[in-house]
């Protein structure tokens, strides 16, 4: 799998475009349907704290409707907060780590900034978008989420192309703070357009005994994703739960790892890859590294639905200690779809699409649980979409 | 005028991978009746079954299958079980992730009769525990059946087929699950007499005290050695292990000179 550099002038961004003043949220049916699709809802009585949207290179919505949590666009956050800039921004994350990375300081900034304050616990999930409606758009996007000491948040971020676009890139660095006795929950949910190059840059830093709960479903892949996010555990009893499921169709290639670092007695940390391929390439990596007394699984998981057009599975699932006490343990496996599992539905009466999907539905299932409504709609989608490519 | 059967074979050969495991199989099994199977181990018991049911690997590769005088020969496992046909298997897949719960809530469709005689015999098969769990994950034997029957319960067959109910189970729940089989097979709980139709292979006699049945087979080597009263048959050969009718066959043999 090759790294492709995205060449960011050979698509739309915004050096191109003058500010547009007054931008509003104008959503059309496609519009909502798509947002729908990955968790980001637009009814009256939407069960959510807010929204906030990036739609092609502006901000076109960022509010927040509780109390305790602050949202405001990322450059109006840094020209408000100089403290932002001091301490959070590039913080976890240095400007200099790559030509990703790079690509996004250079770029006007572009993302949310949401903080909770200090014992609040946010019972309504909060939402954010960012939304590629038009074609051969380049996103830059720089987000900053502070979670003070006491507080909760469960975030649903959702990336996506409008159903339509099919080239785009998006670039994207996130930095998270998880402070102590805190809890962050992010599912993020993918669904890009066929010809889409995505690369997130997210780094986490958690306090003593707070939590970090990482879910990511990638419903449409697009071409190309490389995605690898480093968490850092400092505060001791700290704890990060990450779990991935990942759908790779034909012309598809994903790379997602993730690097853990326990760095404080008593930190523990588990992954879930989950990847089901009908003709897409997935690699599934993942390095936890134990610092300190700590605890921290691995478990790589594929099914190899078709294996034409060079598809495939990898899984790398890694540890490593520089500690005594660190007990750290990995597994993989890749997996087929057993022809007397599928059988034994059919002969309850389900149809051969209907049993092949609940199969893969219970492969993607297994050891996960409680995600949620919007992520278990997305799961069920996998499931069917990956049941037709059998 | 007489009835057409509810099954027929005629003149099945069955062959598993490259292998022929069954030879002229002739059977039919008239509306409301229900015969047992009977014949030692590896004679072609459960290959019948999974025949009957169009499972991959078991090639029909002479003969056909009639249910209700349509061929069913080449119909797909899914049209089959459609069509109210049904197997409780012996050695069910475990299939991760997939729950009791699900495959009972798809096969009773919403239908009220089915889910309350479902949760009936859940609760009084102690099964309730089962329902989240992984289906056929880690059961035992006993629990095996149960688990097996109780999806039967859910589906309402109009044949049911039933490989070795009682293996596994305990004498004191022998009881159980007779009423479960008896329950799978009822109509009309106020005309017993009227049964739907199935087959059971069997190796107890108790089991057969439990669930009447109205004509026994005897297999042996992939040929349908004999027909006739279950009891009688299970007394003489089964006592025997079958060597008596793998004795008679021979006997056949070179009388009239059978392949």
């Amino acid at each position: 799998m090759s790294q492709r550099f995205p060449d960011v002038n050979s698509y739309i961004h915004s050096d191109d475009l003058q500010p547009v003043v007054g931008d509003e949220l104008h959503l059309e049916t496609s519009d909502s349907t798509s947002l729908a699709e990955v968790g980001v809802l637009f009814h009256t009585g939407q069960p959510r704290s807010g929204t906030f949207m990036v739609r092609d290179l502006h901000a076109v919505c960022a509010y927040s409707e509780v109390p305790g949590l602050e949202v405001l666009p990322i450059a109006t956050a840094l020209a408000q907060y100089p403290w932002l800039r001091e301490q959070y921004s590039w913080n976890l994350i240095s400007p200099e780590e790559d030509e990703i990375t790079r690509q996004v300081a250079e770029a006007a900034p572009e993302g949310f900034f949401l903080r909770v304050r200090a014992g609040e616990k946010i019972s309504l999930p909060y939402q954010t978008a960012l939304y590629m409606a038009s074609a051969n758009i380049a996103q830059r996007i720089h987000n900053i989420v502070i979670v003070e000491d006491g507080a909760a948040l469960e975030l649903i971020t959702g990336c996506l192309t409008h159903q339509g676009v099919q080239r785009g890139l998006h670039l994207a660095v996130s930095e998270f703070y998880v402070g102590e006795d805190s809890v962050l929950t992010n599912t993020m949910v993918h669904s890009w357009g066929a010809e889409v190059t995505v690369r997130p840059r997210a780094a986490t830093r958690v306090g003593r005994n707070g939590v970090f709960n990482s879910n990511y479903v990638s419903l449409r892949t697009g071409a190309d994703i490389v995605s690898n996010p480093l968490t850092l555990l400092v505060g001791e009893g700290a704890s990060a739960n990450f779990m991935s499921v990942i759908l790779a169709e034909k012309g598809s290639r994903v790379n997602t790892g993730s690097r853990v670092e326990l760095n404080a007695t008593g930190t523990s940390a588990e992954l879930k890859h989950r990847g089901v391929s009908t003709g897409g390439q997935i690699i599934q990596g993942g390095l936890m590294i134990g610092n300190a007394a700590c605890r921290a699984h691995v478990d790589c998981s594929g099914m190899l639905i078709s294996h034409d057009g060079g598809a495939f599975i990898e899984s790398i699932p890694g540890v490593r200690s520089n500690h005594r006490d660190a007990q750290l343990s990995h597994e993989a496996s890749i997996g087929k779809i057993a022809p007397e599992q599928v059988e034994y539905l059919m002969s309850r009466g389900f149809t051969e699409s209907e049993a092949v999907s609940m199969i893969i539905r219970g492969f993607l299932d297994a050891g996960i649980s409680g995600l949620g409504a919007e992520l278990d709609a997305a799961i069920q989608h996998i499931a069917e979409v990956a049941a037709q490519g059998l | 005028m007489q009835m057409e059967p509810v099954l027929s074979l005629r003149d099945v050969c069955v062959a598993v991978r490259g292998e022929e495991l069954l030879f002229d199989i002739n059977l039919d099994i008239p509306q409301g009746e229900i015969h047992a199977i009977l014949g030692p181990n590896g004679g072609g018991k459960t290959s019948l079954m999974m025949t009957i049911m169009g499972f991959s690997g078991y090639t029909v590769t002479h003969g056909k299958i009639l249910f209700h005088g349509e061929d069913i020969t080449h119909a797909t496992i899914t049209e089959r079980a459609r069509m109210g046909i049904a197997v409780a298997q012996q050695r069910p897949p475990t299939i991760e992730g997939v729950r009791l719960a699900q495959v009972l809530d798809y096969v009773t469709a919403d239908d009220l009769v089915r889910e309350n005689l479902t949760s009936r015999y859940l609760s009084e098969t102690n099964m309730e525990g089962f329902l989240k769990r992984e289906i056929n994950a880690g059961l035992s034997g006993g629990e095996i059946r149960r688990s097996e029957l109780l999806q039967l319960i859910a589906m309402r067959p109009l044949f049911a087929m039933l490989d070795e109910p009682d293996s596994g189970v305990d004498v004191g729940s022998l009881e159980l699950i007779g009423r479960m089989i008896n329950e799978i097979f009822s109509q009309d709980p106020l005309t017993p007499a009227k049964r739907r139709s199935g087959l059971i292979i069997t190796h107890n006699g108790a089991m057969l005290e439990h669930v009447l049945t109205d004509k026994a087979h005897v297999i042996i080597d992939g040929r349908m050695a004999c027909s006739g009263n279950p009891r009688l048959i299970l007394e003489t050969a089964g006592a025997s292990g079958y060597e008596h009718c793998a004795a008679c066959i021979r006997g056949e043999y070179s009388g009239v000179g059978i392949r």
